[in-house]
């Protein structure tokens, strides 16, 4: 039989292959610092990054931008980085977004790594999908999983979509290099030692970009408008077993602690604690939060009416047959007005 | 002043229920609403315009939406709300379309309309939440941007915003034009007026824009990720019991909560 059609078939798909991907090695981790110390984000990234890098067979290379870079670059040499670029220009010295990807996307188009992570902060968050853009590459966001594909070589991110109950796994087939952004606390922290990177100065070039913005400083909180009960992310509910005035006052604290919204159910409401709109229930409000604490509310089969949407339910009840404690994740048996105090104590 | 808002469509969240026992997402109301984010984006563009002395005069507030035919009723909504005119970017081409290939939608669209001094999106989306949009467009535009703002005013020189920058805030100014990306808790959205409601329906228009209108090919289209797997985390059990000391059981208490990061 003839078989020379596979020879043709076989050159035809294997040529692009070479292609894709060809010349871009190593990973890359955009490191950011705070002040005079490195982000903890940055750090979880720079760990990834080693464990990938161990995986695929190539170098970890941690960027840092910036004005008088050497302490922090020595510091970050420590963790696992083969080696470490720093780009330094009194220019460069606060972030913006179009000078840092600028420089950015100069060096990545230079050195061509194969893949660039950064944490999902406030900058990353803003740089990685400008830097993506001009690259003409493709990112995952937020991911809380990274693993690579090893028989295309293909970084696989996975993040969390509505409101972390589902998971997407992405891959940028062609483009390179592959990005993407670390869900900050969503990965260890490395520990420092091992590979000790070598520091390496970059040259800069800021022709043809300039800060388009004036940084102020820091300001105060902005006061923000108070979220509705019906859409609040965590709700934290009072019930007669708070007792009095002074336990509901307890609920209340925790609420303002967590940047929940206070609730209760009917029997808050007949105590004169909270209002008819506070009450969650058949005949009061309906509830989906992402956390919902149940404050010494026994929770009969109406009230779990309204919060049986809720992701993640936490009872604190001191009778551990109410109704409550059967549906509830964590059903904690204790003396709410106990254990509030106790949880805002460890909070504080 | 020129303000374009670019908007999405979403499936609306409030008809989903994931079951991450069964790994599966069940659709019991298959409803599309304007996403959350989208609103604020509007309602951003809209104090702006109402806290202007010449707020009567060349003004313009312009939504565009990437999305399918359906994406119409988002339209009508943000010209319910205030906006001057809309426009749907519509074509069987943009179905597969990734967040870089919106991006080039809503870029060819913006050009198309000649600039603006302002765009205003979303943080991110109720739905993916990538949160890439903004960004990506303030570099396709050359545009400055400023990313989760929580005010904005416009001051002698450009715009201010007060942003959020890691555990607190912090206040920009920037040259027009800039794009701004808005919190959505910052700018909780108006309810549309009656009357524009039935305007928006029987009175104003949608043109709708397709890939020759906008000169895009088939290569400016092509997604750059691509889809892997869907996955479900683990289910939670229910009726785990936790007994003890009060300081221990809160201990356990916020270490579940940590663990699920609703706090640090």
């Amino acid at each position: 039989m003839d078989f020379s059609f596979l020879d043709e078939e076989l050159e035809e798909s294997s040529a692009p292959l070479q292609q894709i991907g060809s010349g871009y090695r190593n990973i890359w981790v955009v490191a950011e610092a705070a002040g005079h110390a490195l982000v903890p984000a940055s750090l979880e990234a720079m760990g990834q990054a080693r464990d990938l890098a161990d995986q695929i067979g190539c170098y970890v290379f941690a960027v840092l931008l910036g004005d008088d870079l050497e302490a922090l670059g020595e510091e970050l040499a420590g963790y696992g980085a083969e080696r470490v670029l720093l780009a330094e220009d009194p220019a460069l010295a606060e972030y913006q977004a179009e000078t840092w990807a600028h420089v950015l996307a100069g060096l990545v188009n230079e050195m061509r790594p194969e893949i660039v992570l950064m944490p999902a902060t406030s900058l990353g968050n803003d740089l990685a999908p400008r830097l993506a853009q001009k690259l003409g590459t493709g990112l995952i966001s937020h991911c809380v999983a990274l693993e690579v594909d090893m028989t295309e070589r293909l970084l696989l991110g996975t993040y969390g979509v509505l409101g972390g109950e589902v998971f997407h796994t992405l891959t940028c087939p062609e483009a390179r290099p592959q990005m993407a952004t670390l869900q900050p606390g969503a990965f260890r922290k490395p520990r420092a030692g091992g590979v000790r990177g070598e520091i390496q100065k970059v040259d800069v070039d800021l022709e043809g970009v300039g800060a388009r913005l004036v940084r102020e400083g820091a300001v105060p909180a902005v006061d923000l408008p108070p979220v509705p009960l019906s859409k609040a992310r965590i709700v934290v509910s009072a019930g007669r077993g708070m007792q009095d005035s002074a336990g509901f006052a307890m609920v209340t604290r925790l609420a303002e602690a967590l940047g929940g919204v206070v609730a209760g159910s009917r029997g808050a409401l007949d105590a004169g604690w909270i209002d008819e709109e506070q009450v969650i229930g058949a005949g009061g409000l309906s509830v989906a939060p992402d956390l919902y604490i149940a404050c010494g509310v026994s929770g009969d089969v109406y009230h779990y009416f309204g919060v049986q949407g809720a992701k993640f339910i936490v009872a604190i009840n001191s009778d551990p047959v109410a109704p409550i404690m059967k549906v509830a994740h964590m059903a904690v048996v204790g003396d709410a007005r106990q254990v509030i105090p106790a949880m805002l104590e460890a909070m504080a | 002043m020129r303000i374009i808002v670019p908007v999405k469509q979403i499936l609306d969240p409030r008809g989903i229920t994931v079951r991450r026992d069964k790994e599966r997402i069940f659709v019991n109301q298959e409803e599309y609403i304007l996403d959350p984010g989208s609103k604020a984006a509007l309602e951003a563009a809209l104090r702006l315009k109402e806290a202007a002395l010449d707020a009567a005069g060349g003004w313009e507030i312009l939504a565009l939406c990437a999305g399918k035919a359906q994406a119409d009723d988002a339209l009508r909504e943000a010209l319910a709300m205030g906006c001057d005119a809309a426009y749907l970017l519509c074509d069987k081409a943009f179905e597969d379309a990734d967040i870089s290939a919106t991006a080039r939608i809503l870029t060819a669209a913006i050009q198309k309309l000649e600039g603006a001094d302002l765009v205003i999106t979303g943080r991110e989306s109720g739905d993916t939440g990538a949160g890439q949009i903004g960004p990506r467009l303030a570099e396709a535009l050359g545009m400055a941007q400023v990313t989760d703002v929580h005010t904005a005013s416009l001051v002698e020189g450009g715009l201010r915003a007060v942003r959020r920058w890691a555990d607190g805030f912090c206040a920009v100014v920037a040259q027009l034009p800039v794009l701004l990306t808005v919190a959505p808790v910052a700018f909780p959205p108006r309810y549309p007026l009656g009357a524009r409601v039935m305007s928006a329906y029987r009175e104003w228009q949608v043109p709708v824009w397709d890939a020759a209108e906008l000169g895009l090919d088939e290569a400016a289209l092509a997604p750059l990720l691509s889809f892997r797997r869907e996955s479900f985390p683990p289910p939670l059990d229910i009726g785990e019991r936790f007994e003890g000391d009060p300081a221990g059981m809160a201990e356990d208490i916020l270490a579940a909560l940590r663990a699920q990061k609703t706090v640090r």
